[in-house]
């Protein structure tokens, strides 16, 4: 989404083949306002900064992501951080460490586990 | 502004510097594009939720860019 209107988001995905395969919405944020409620607005340029963030269905923000204009984002990352999230719906008990990807070791913290996390990932 | 206009409202001014993880999102409604279906249309967190939806918002600064 962006400070585009919705007009222009056709345009744009009719327009460049990197989004021929597009299937999500595109959302239209021309006053701003979910952008600044996202803290992602440049009043400057009246333009949203690159940010992402990852909502469960029971609507609370689990995971936030800004960058500037300048750099671009990594779908991969992404990806991992939502099946990390959704992977841990429910389950309260455990935790996905650094570069956990599907499929590969959580942990689950207790006192046994204190300065013992090496041994814990092993 | 829906329904629930005076809550967004409410929601957004006390978050002005902008949401922090773990906080409750409050209720928006925005227009769209589909592309899979070359249509206009609405969405809205509200709707969201009640499909039991996981939603990821990614912000960028403007169409015909990169992303």
């Amino acid at each position: 989404m962006s400070t585009d209107t919705k007009f222009v988001h056709l345009a744009w995905q009719k327009e460049e083949k990197l989004l021929e395969n597009v299937t999500y919405p595109m959302g239209a944020d021309p006053a701003g306002r979910l952008s600044r409620l996202f803290g992602v607005y440049d009043e400057e340029t009246g333009l949203a900064l690159r940010g992402t963030f990852i909502i469960n269905p029971e609507g609370k923000l689990l995971a936030s992501e800004v960058n500037y204009y300048n750099v671009g984002r990594n779908s991969d990352e992404l990806i991992r951080k939502l099946r990390a999230n959704v992977y841990l719906s429910g389950r309260s008990e455990e935790v996905c460490p650094a570069k956990w990807v599907e499929g590969s070791k959580t942990l689950k913290p207790s006192e046994e586990m204190v300065g013992k996390v090496y041994e814990a990932l092993k | 502004m829906n329904v629930s206009g005076e809550k967004e409202v409410l929601g957004m001014s006390e978050a002005w510097c902008g949401l922090k993880v773990g906080q409750d999102v409050p209720d928006f409604k925005l227009e769209i594009y589909m592309p899979s279906s070359a249509s206009f249309g609405e969405i809205s967190l509200a709707t969201l939720k009640k499909d039991n939806k996981w939603t990821i918002l990614f912000f960028y600064p403007a169409d015909f860019t990169f992303v």
